[in-house]
């Protein structure tokens, strides 16, 4: 590892002499159209954003905005303000959705993965149905679940009912939507996430496991003390991957409930989007989008830091 | 030499003039789609025959998905710095927030340069004009697809009951609903699709029955916190509950008219646009009965509706500077699309309530009715009509009424009053600056 | 090797039950499409009803103009994918090899494009678009999606685990950066790529929102827009039987595009895993 280490940097610094101004600008270069996209789609109106988040807009369309400083913020924490009343549990609900669907889907992506890199009888027809649920339209999954749980016409009740049982309200239960919500998610993107640990085994040596059996490690050894370790960028990706698209869900909530009832399946990202269609609530919205992306941020960074921590990052 | 100059000038004027009356108009409509019906083919139909009458003047029709999706839309293209359309159908309750900003023009400017701007009015059933008008009785919208909410039964399963009329109200309601159901969710004796995030519509002729309108005489009141009101939102909690004559919390809005199609439901609680879909699907007799959630009055009934669905709006936001020319072809468009021939029309092929009364003489709805006599309960029932719930910021104080009444219906709230006093204290701070 | 037979046995077992219950909601769905409208789902009759019926899908296909959105789903699907796996790898390498000045910020903000939901942007990029006169235009669906910050993390992360001394052989032999990521990147991050290449292809298959907002002309409107029609019927009820004929419709395309090519793509994930 040392030797190798040491000859990188020893050629490395062989290219360093004799670095022209091309290759100073060349890593710009690469990245200049995604950046420039970025720039445009995502960093200017997120500026923007920021920025009119400390703006309340006038009643008047015509007339310019007040600045209010972060008075927006403070009345999103305030319970008997109309914003506020129901934010902190919203977001304590998306925790748990995000929290619930990362726990659950993920390690069973990584269950599915494995699975699939193995001979089955009817490998093909198993490997269609994990993974065909993330090829679906969100509205069509969702919709097909909606069917699956309807109160009286639903799949689910109407099984229950044939063996004499009395079917469960999942959609206008309080205690049962986010949960109904959580199981459509775990559904969808168990096989998304599958994905990227089939290609992560990939890049696994096979030698490694040779040299391990050889060594009398079991597979359950294998799995732990290799396989997991290896793949444990792969890891670090579903993850931020996953708690990122945990908080963007909003068009399965449109047909599963609606955030209803009493909000108690509601979501940040859709509770925004109920707010958004009302002008004056423009400093909220974009108050909440910063809110919501500070709770991102602290999950991916914590993430790279649980994952990355010691690990030699050039 | 003058009388040359003179003659070049009014030639140059006619002819100019002449030019700009031929001069093409294009009407931008955005409509939204919210029945089964094949609405784009329908709606290029009406927009060829209104070509045909006015030559000069040509509709392209967009799609904008369902009615909050067309709102949504029309938002984004004005806050974006677009026009948005010319005319475009909206709920009839998004009226406040497109006066507050200043981007509609009032129907009412163009009705009183007609010849009988009485007859016109007159000829509109007053519950459909009820949410087209602002305080000041200012038409600023013109109702294009209307309904309501109605009671929907299963006659042959009331006939075998003994029932030999439907409920008149609500005391009559629970008795022949508590006789219908079956036990585990077999049979429901009513069905209200209370369930998910948008109870608001289906509640009001609750209150509406028991004598308060939840929606105020100006769009600064709103009722929450009111005797009557808490008293309908008890015993439409204790449908699911005490009475269990339904699923606790209510069922699907989607779901109740098969639920009803297949027999498990004996009566159910829907809008007059899912009629089509009953009476040419069921496999029994289906009836439709005015909505009986009230007490008994002196009478004995307790009849109470609440109307919904789209007007025509003409759109001139900050910015866009239409012409008269073109605002005037876009109120020839909407008054068009309100005419008794369309109304007739588009009633029957949809199953909208037509909004004329003229529109109910004309075929085919007037044949259609004849032979569905379910459809003139629809209509007959916009005598107890009363407006649809809006306000200013109607969509936050539509998410505050919703959140609460659907929290209280499946008992995610225990204490109906306070959720309702909160509800009111939110409202009310929300509404203070419009006051 | 009794253990292991058990072990198999114990695997196929649960292969076969996670794979039936995932495989459950869409069989209903084809089912139910299946169905007569007037007729739901009631005890005794789950599996099928009175009769089998085609009127759903003939419903479905009536209300919208399907070729149409077909076309500018493969358009824009396809267009998407080309100009990103250029962006993405160009990007990728650079950010998983190369040092240079304000890297970790660049990535930072880049990950932005992830973190924030597009959702809260619709009005200030349909502004962008309208500016750049690309409104009601089928680049207005892709222009933003030439950039995916996902694609760039992702090939980051796979180009990182290539072993540097290949490319530092490359380089000995006289090869410059494009033959590089050819001959060495490239084939070594096959699978990341098609684990991208799936994603995107799915995501922008089923994406909504923003075509819905930025095109207005049914040409250059995709097949979600199409099939959000059926979503909203909702003056009558659910007609559940006409939205998964539409639903079936929309992802027919998909399930056999995966059925032709994955014997082949799932050999690029599988061959050389854990045997």
């Amino acid at each position: 590892m040392d030797g190798i280490a040491r000859a990188e940097v020893t050629s490395r610094t062989a290219v360093n002499k004799r670095k022209p101004l091309f290759s100073l600008l060349l890593p710009y270069l690469l990245i200049a159209p995604t950046m420039i996209l970025v720039f445009i789609f995502t960093v200017y109106p997120s500026i923007n954003s920021v920025v009119d988040s400390l703006y309340d807009p006038a009643r008047n369309a015509r007339d310019p905005s007040e600045f209010v400083g972060l008075q927006n913020y403070a009345d999103l924490f305030d319970p008997d303000h109309y914003i506020g009343s129901a934010f902190v549990q919203i977001i304590g609900q998306t925790l748990i959705f995000a929290v619930a669907t990362v726990v659950i889907s993920v390690p069973l992506a990584l269950l599915f993965a494995l699975l699939l890199n193995r001979k089955v009888p009817l490998q093909g027809v198993w490997r269609f149905s994990l993974f065909y649920p993330s090829l679906l339209p969100l509205i069509g999954a969702a919709s097909i679940w909606a069917f699956l749980f309807s109160d009286t016409v639903g799949l689910i009740n109407t099984v229950l009912r044939s063996f004499g049982g009395r079917g469960v309200n999942w959609l206008g239960d309080p205690g049962f939507v986010l949960w109904a919500v959580i199981a459509v998610n775990v559904w969808k993107q168990a096989g998304y996430y599958m994905i990227f640990y089939l290609a992560g085994l990939q890049n696994i040596p096979r030698d490694f496991y040779e040299a391990a059996s050889l060594d009398g490690a079991n597979s359950w050894q294998q799995f732990r003390f290799l396989t997991l370790p290896l793949l444990r960028r792969t890891t670090l990706f579903i993850l931020v991957v996953a708690f990122t698209f945990a908080f963007q869900t909003v068009e399965q909530l449109q047909v599963l409930g609606m955030g209803g009832p009493g909000d108690r399946s509601n979501l940040l990202l859709y509770y925004i989007f109920q707010t958004i269609p009302e002008r004056r609530n423009w400093g909220y919205v974009n108050a909440m989008t910063v809110v919501l992306v500070l709770i991102l941020l602290v999950f991916t960074v914590s993430n790279f830091v649980l994952f990355e921590r010691g690990r030699e990052d050039e | 030499m003058r009388k040359v100059l003179l003659l070049v000038v009014l030639f140059v004027l006619l002819t100019s003039a002449s030019v700009m009356a031929q001069a093409d108009i294009t009407i931008e409509f955005y409509f939204p789609t919210a029945v089964d019906a094949p609405i784009n083919e329908i709606i290029q139909r009406y927009a060829d025959q209104f070509h045909e009458l006015n030559p000069n003047i040509t509709v392209v029709p967009t799609y904008t998905g369902s009615y909050t999706q067309t709102r949504d839309t029309i938002r984004t293209e004005l806050n974006g710095g677009g026009a948005g359309p010319d005319v475009a159908v909206m709920l009839t309750t998004d009226l406040y927030s497109f006066i507050d900003e200043g981007s509609i023009v009032p129907m009412q400017s163009y009705i009183d340069t007609l010849e009988d701007p009485e007859a016109f009015v007159s000829d509109i059933f007053p519950a459909f004009l009820a949410n087209s008008m602002d305080e000041e009785g200012t038409i600023w919208s013109l109702p294009f697809q209307r309904s309501t909410v109605i009671l929907y039964y299963n006659a042959d399963l009331l006939r075998e009951a003994g029932i030999e009329n439907p409920p008149t109200n609500r005391d009559e309601l629970l008795a022949a609903a508590q006789a219908l159901t079956l036990p585990n969710g077999e049979r429901w004796g009513l069905l209200v699709p209370f369930a998910g995030g948008f109870p608001i519509w289906v509640f009001q002729p609750f209150a509406i029955g028991n004598g308060r309108n939840i929606t105020g005489e100006t769009p600064t009141t709103v009722y929450m916190n009111d005797p009557q009101v808490i008293d309908a939102l008890d015993f439409a909690t204790n449908l699911g509950t005490e009475y269990a004559v339904g699923p606790a919390g209510g069922s699907v809005w989607g779901d109740t008219p098969t639920a009803f199609l297949n027999g498990q439901a004996a009566m159910i609680i829907h809008t007059t646009g899912t009629m089509t879909n009953l009476l040419n699907n069921a496999t029994f007799e289906v009836g439709a009965a005015f909505v009986p959630m009230g007490l008994p009055n002196d009478e004995g009934l307790g009849y109470g509706t609440v109307t919904g669905g789209g007007n025509t709006y003409i759109f001139n936001p900050p910015g866009a500077e239409r012409s008269p020319e073109e605002l005037e072809a876009a109120w020839l468009w909407a008054e068009f699309l309100a005419s008794p021939e369309i109304q007739s029309d588009w009633g029957a092929a949809t199953g909208y309530i037509a909004a004329r009364a003229s529109a109910w003489e004309l075929d085919p709805l007037a044949s259609l009715a004849a032979e569905r006599p379910q459809y003139l309960a629809a209509r007959d029932q916009l005598a107890y009509a009363a407006a649809e719930f809006t306000s200013y910021r109607a969509i936050d104080t539509q998410n505050i009424i919703n959140a609460t009444l659907s929290g209280v219906i499946s008992g995610a709230e225990t204490d109906a009053a306070a959720a309702m006093a909160s509800a009111q204290e939110q409202i009310d701070a929300l509404l203070a600056e419009y006051r | 090797m009794n253990n292991s037979r058990r072990a198999e046995i114990g695997i196929t077992l649960l292969t076969s039950v996670l794979g039936l219950l995932w495989l459950l909601p869409l069989v209903f769905a084809v089912l139910m499409s299946l169905r007569p409208q007037a007729e739901g789902l009631t005890v005794g009759s789950v599996f099928f009803a009175s009769r089998i019926t085609f009127d759903n899908y003939a419903a479905a296909l009536s209300v919208a103009p399907w070729a149409w959105h077909a076309i500018t789903s493969v358009i824009f699907v396809f267009g998407t994918l080309a100009v990103q796996l250029v962006t993405v790898t160009m990007a990728g390498y650079a950010f998983a090899r190369m040092k240079f000045f304000g890297r970790g910020a660049l990535l930072f903000i880049m990950l932005l494009q992830i973190m924030i939901p597009t959702a809260v942007l619709l009005v200030q990029n349909f502004a962008t678009i309208r500016e750049l006169g690309l409104f009601d235009t089928r680049w207005a669906l892709m222009l933003p999606y030439w950039a995916s910050a996902f694609g760039v993390l992702l090939l980051r992360q796979t180009f990182r685990e290539v072993p540097r001394e290949l490319e530092e052989a490359a380089r000995i032999d006289g090869a410059n950066l494009l033959q590089i990521l050819f001959r060495v990147y490239i084939p070594l991050s096959v699978p990341a790529y098609v684990a991208f290449a799936l994603v995107s292809i799915s995501s922008h298959w089923n994406e909504f929102m923003w075509p819905f907002i930025v095109t207005r002309s049914e040409e250059v409107r995709p097949l979600t827009v199409g099939l959000n029609k059926l979503y909203s019927t909702t003056e009558v009820g659910a007609l559940y039987g006409q939205l998964l004929a539409g639903t079936v419709i929309v992802i027919a395309p998909l399930v056999i595009m995966f059925m032709l090519f994955q014997r082949r793509f799932i050999q690029s994930f599988a061959s050389s895993g854990i045997k």
